[in-house]
């Protein structure tokens, strides 16, 4: 779809090489190298503070490198425009100043990446709609899409942030810590999602405590420790 | 309320109350989300400076307030996205330095008689031109709403994931910020710059006790924010009130008697929910998790 693509390499979904990130001084990561193929369903493990979540929001250009560089399909974060391949799960919904928003509203506003900013629309157009149903019908939210979503569970709330990257219709999926504090139930539910996903081709990297029912879908593993990558299962295999 | 409307001012004021009442809390509820609810404070300190300045120069108070307070919103985003921890420091001098610099000059001008009215309000001052800016500045206000809301709406949810989605987030930082001058503007008038902020707050606070969604809350909010500026406005016109605090009491009723239905409301709907009724709010409690297993 994109210019590479003609030249028959497509770029992989992730690229860093020598990733650095410093706060305060410190490198929480430091020099990571990290090609993420398209379709891997790679699992990013480690203890707290190993640099999970730093890592894949560098990866996404949302944190900034000290040093090094990361590319998402071929493009440093600063230039890549094609965001509406990007699907980010966050590790919770922030709660903000406390205005409600329904189910439906922040599943919806997964589907910006995909609409002109210049074409104003009050309503999202019937693919947008289609897209939207199938994300709370996948995530089995579809009976509570009018509830307002600081009221629904732990749980409950982190399938409505998959649901919202969902409904984008993503290439690549970078979800962060998706089952910290979630039910058995909903684990499950997540499961479920990702071999889905998984089985479509989709790209997917994925910040875990542990793995759980997850863990037969994974394709690829590393472990990190201190900002630094200990183990990755595609150098061993490979 | 007949006999009111015989007189122009008042016939001016209040279609001034209803384009305050509809855009102080439209863009109010961006603000709370974001948790800003006192950047219109702000903003109505720093826009003092510039009516000041509009009065010294002796160009219109209105355009300088205007031009003043959208530089200082953008002023604070800057500081706000620059800084970590001296940002609130940074803002505080700002604000101070606006209310002082405002106070100084508008007092040096007239001897402050025209302070009390933007500080606090005056509404018999109106005019025919006060109304045409008040009306282009609410359009671009709604303007900016309607094709910005839904960018601005994930951009209030999460920025992190407002930014992975592609949207330019400082752009609409700013964005927001000015909107929000603008709305000081169009109130200051009115109501006052000390309690402009009030309006774009208070009808928030009042319809997210009884709303479940964000479009929800924006439209209520922008009925409460109507009604009490219009229903202010006439009770200050009967019983020889200043509009301003008059309109910014009513809301605070409003909130109130908000706080009290919507915990009766959660009361009644978690009691319904014990007795096992089937009521949308009560699912919540179970998991769907088995139909996606097997879908």
């Amino acid at each position: 779809m994109t210019g590479p693509g003609a030249a028959g390499t497509q770029p992989p979904p992730f690229a860093m090489t020598g990733g650095t990130v410093r706060r305060d001084g410190r490198e929480v990561l430091s020099g990571v190298d990290l090609r993420v193929g398209s379709g891997d369903v790679l699992a990013v493990l480690g203890p707290n503070g190993a640099g999970k979540s730093t890592l894949v929001k560098a990866l996404l250009g949302l944190i900034p490198l000290a040093s090094g560089r990361t590319e998402i399909y071929g493009a440093p974060p600063a230039r890549f425009r094609d965001w509406h391949r990007i699907g980010y799960v966050p590790q919770r919904l922030p709660i903000g100043g406390g205005v409600p928003a329904t189910v439906r509203e922040v599943v919806s506003s997964g589907r910006i990446a995909r609409r002109s900013r210049w074409r104003p629309a009050p309503r999202p157009g019937a693919a947008g709609r289609t897209a939207v149903d199938a994300a709370l019908a996948a995530t089995g939210l579809t009976g509570l899409a009018r509830e307002p979503v600081h009221q629904l569970s732990g749980g409950q709330q982190q399938r409505v942030l998959i649901a919202r990257a969902l409904a984008g219709e993503p290439d690549a999926f970078v979800l962060d810590e998706p089952t910290a504090g979630v039910d058995a139930d909903s684990q499950a539910a997540l499961a479920g999602t990702l071999g889905e996903l998984a089985r479509g081709g989709r790209t997917v990297v994925l910040v875990a405590h542990e793995l759980g029912p997850m863990e037969p879908l994974i394709t690829r593993t590393i472990e990190l420790r201190h900002g630094r990558v200990v183990r990755d299962t595609a150098e061993a295999s490979t | 309320m007949i006999e009111m409307l015989q007189y122009d001012f008042m016939r001016i004021a209040l279609v001034i109350a209803v384009l305050i009442g509809l855009t102080a809390p439209a863009v109010g509820t961006f603000l709370v989300q974001r948790r800003l609810s006192l950047l219109g404070d702000g903003i109505g300190h720093i826009a003092l400076t510039g009516i000041g300045l509009g009065l010294l120069t002796g160009s219109s108070p209105v355009l300088g307030a205007l031009a003043v307070s959208v530089l200082g919103a953008v002023a604070i985003e800057v500081v706000r996205a620059r800084s970590r921890s001296g940002g609130d420091v940074a803002l505080a001098l700002l604000f101070y330095g606006g209310l002082a610099g405002g106070v100084l000059m508008t007092s040096a001008q007239d001897g402050g008689t025209s302070l009390q009215s933007y500080l606090f309000g005056s509404i018999s001052s109106v005019t025919p031109a006060d109304l045409y800016v008040v009306a282009a500045l609410a359009a671009v206000v709604l303007g900016v709403i309607a094709v910005f809301g839904r960018e601005l709406f994930l951009l209030c949810q999460d920025e992190d994931v407002a930014r992975a989605s592609g949207l330019p987030v400082r752009f609409l930082s700013v964005l927001i910020a000015a909107t929000a001058a603008v709305t000081v503007v169009i109130a200051m008038r009115a109501i006052g710059l000390l309690l402009v902020s009030a309006l774009m707050i208070i009808p928030v606070a009042a319809a997210q006790q009884l709303t479940r969604g964000f479009l929800g809350t924006m439209l209520s909010a922008m009925g409460i924010g109507v009604l009490s500026a219009v229903a202010g406005l006439t009770g200050a016109f009967e019983y020889d009130l200043r509009p301003g605090p008059t309109i910014v009491l009513l809301a605070l009723a409003v909130f109130a008697v908000a706080v009290v239905g919507g915990s009766v409301m959660r009361r009644r709907r978690a009691r319904a929910g014990a007795r096992g009724e089937v009521l949308p709010a009560a699912a919540p409690a179970r998991d769907t998790g088995a139909e996606v297993l097997s879908g």
